[in-house]
């Protein structure tokens, strides 16, 4: 197996101000030895309790922030911050009001030495990917939040990036708009043959979508355990959700995940944010 | 005052004839029903319009019977009815004074007003860019701000004289404040989501700031440049008043103290007429340029 991402002995520390409760800078542990291989093209998702450090994990990923100990290798070579070579779908998509749909999907084509005339080309191409064709000309607020999150996929597409982090992309959408949107991501990743991390902390999506499902600990963020999925029949119309394997893993990973839950609790463990900031849970 | 402005309902019901060219394309009862609604659409904006207009008319109304009526001849001579105000204001546009003093106010507005509007929005862009600049000078600028620009006014005229360069000066001084500061908090206020997703496609920080950050604040620097409009005639106006041989202000004063009271009353209602036209065309400007927003088109 070529690892298309390693992440090697991979640590992150925050350096927290000072608050009301706690009169002294301290120094906190959002994750730590993580160790993790994915392949080429695979589609792994990543379930962990609130505060264990996803969203710090894939930003690390996304070269947003540098780790404070191990590598993050992309190809064998360690990351040197953000890249066209890596998308990141964000949960709250993250759209430019400004700007029309196409104009959306166009903003990572604008860093590239492409025409007007190709850069729309192929805007239009990624939008009738996730079937928008026809919503070209709307500013996101005429959008629902399918379809928002519809062009913020299309966006990070478009620029055909090997990789497809995506941070909780469907947590924020009506359940219905959720199955439909998996089915289509599914779609797409078979399409474009992209290696996919996704974050989620619902264990129906990590089972429904995901090859591995790797499980974090609650803080600091570990690997707890990578659990391999092997679902047949993820292609036809079937309902997948009730076959007995799909509730087996669920299970599993519910069990996985609610002894970490139960540990955050009992330490009393507040949310970390994305800046280094603390939210109560 | 600017709701009454902003509001599309007010411009004057364009006149809504039955489309000509397709009388075949409908039966007969169908043209006639539409026709009716029309009818009906015409009747309810026409009532709408009246009703928005009423207030207007009837304080014109009684500008024009209240002084022949309610007061004494005596007093009548402060206080002409509105015909002769108007009398007085065509025959100011006739013999071309008026338009020598329009023309002298909206050049020194003209001028001072987009110093400001410039000066304003690249000061703003420096000062919100290096965090520490921001910190550094905020304190100053809050000091400036809350002090009324006509309180400077002496100032100005010492230093600068009472020539065109005072006058443009303050002019420039009172709307400089609204660009700037709604500058800062235009690039301030930017979703930090929408940095997160531009920096994660390799933009450098200049590009975030062009493609992102500029584009975000446009809004919000543009009701700076709304409010600087207003402010700087409103201030032009006064300090014309205080030493100029030209100008609206000018007018209004100079037609007091040599006892022209309908001419005053003239350089009044174009003073009025002047804000309410500039205030119309940069809230037309405001929303083209807010339009992807979705609470523009309902303010």
């Amino acid at each position: 197996m070529t690892a298309k991402i390693s992440l090697r002995g991979v640590g992150k520390q925050f350096v927290v101000r000072p608050s009301r409760d706690q009169t002294h800078a301290a120094v906190l542990d959002a994750l730590r030895d993580i160790d993790l291989d994915i392949a080429a093209g695979e589609l792994l998702t990543l379930l962990g309790p609130s505060g264990s450090g996803k969203t710090t994990l894939l930003d690390l990923l996304g070269g947003l922030s540098t780790p404070s100990s191990g590598q993050v290798l992309l190809d064998g070579s360690p990351t040197t911050g953000p890249g066209l070579d890596r998308g990141i779908v964000f949960q709250q998509y993250a759209l430019f009001p400004w700007r029309t749909a196409l104009a959306n999907v166009t903003f990572g084509l604008e860093q590239q030495n492409l025409s007007r005339a190709a850069r729309d080309l192929r805007a239009r191409e990624y939008l009738e990917l996730v079937g928008l064709a026809g919503f070209e000309d709307r500013y996101p607020h005429e959008l629902s939040g399918g379809m928002k999150q519809r062009v913020a996929i299309a966006r990070s597409l478009a620029y055909e990036p090997d990789v497809l982090l995506m941070d909780e992309p469907f947590a924020a959408l009506d359940a219905q708009t959720r199955e439909q949107l998996q089915d289509e991501l599914l779609r797409i990743w078979r399409t474009t043959g992209a290696t996919v991390v996704f974050i989620t902390h619902s264990i129906e999506e990590a089972v429904y979508l995901g090859q591995r499902v790797a499980v974090l600990t609650s803080r600091p963020g570990r690997i707890k355990e990578v659990v391999d999925i092997d679902l047949p029949g993820r292609e036809g119309g079937t309902d997948l959700r009730s076959d007995p394997a799909f509730v087996a893993y669920r299970h599993r990973l519910w069990q996985l995940l609610h002894e970490e839950i139960a540990r955050a609790r009992d330490a009393g463990h507040r949310r970390i944010q994305p800046d280094g900031t603390e939210g109560a849970a | 005052m600017s709701s009454i402005l902003t509001d599309p309902t007010t411009r004057p019901p364009r006149s809504a004839e039955p489309a000509p060219g397709r009388p075949e394309a409908a039966a007969p009862e169908a043209v006639a029903a539409q026709r009716r609604s029309l009818v009906h659409r015409v009747e309810r904006s026409a009532r709408a319009g009246v009703w928005r207009s009423a207030a207007v008319v009837l304080f014109l109304l009684l500008w024009e019977i209240g002084p022949q009526t309610l007061i004494t001849p005596d007093t009548r001579v402060f206080l002409p009815p509105l015909h002769v105000t108007l009398g007085a204001w065509v025959d100011l546009v006739r013999d071309g004074t008026l338009q020598t003093h329009l023309q002298a106010s909206l050049t020194r507005s003209v001028l001072g007003f987009g110093i400001a509007v410039v000066g304003g929005i690249t000061v703003g862009l420096v000062v919100s860019w290096y965090a520490t600049v921001q910190s550094f000078l905020t304190p100053l600028l809050e000091l400036f701000r809350n002090t009324a620009a006509l309180a400077l006014l002496p100032v100005f005229t010492l230093l600068l004289g009472i020539g065109e360069v005072s006058k443009v000066s303050i002019v420039a001084y009172a709307a400089f404040f609204p660009v700037l500061l709604n500058t800062i908090a235009g690039v301030r206020t930017v979703d930090p989501m929408l940095i997160r997703a531009a920096r994660s496609l390799g933009l450098s920080q200049l590009r975030v700031f062009q493609k992102v950050v500029l584009p975000s604040a446009v809004p919000t620097i543009f009701t700076g440049v709304r409010m600087a409009g207003t402010a700087s005639i409103l201030v032009l106006i006064a300090a014309e008043m205080v030493g100029a041989k030209a100008g609206l202000g000018y007018l209004i004063v100079n037609s007091q103290s040599s006892f022209q009271i309908p001419q005053m009353y003239a350089g009044i209602l174009t003073v009025s007429l002047l804000g309410l036209a500039v205030n119309l065309g940069l809230v037309r400007l405001e929303r083209h340029f807010s339009r992807w927003r979705p609470d523009a088109t309902g303010r």
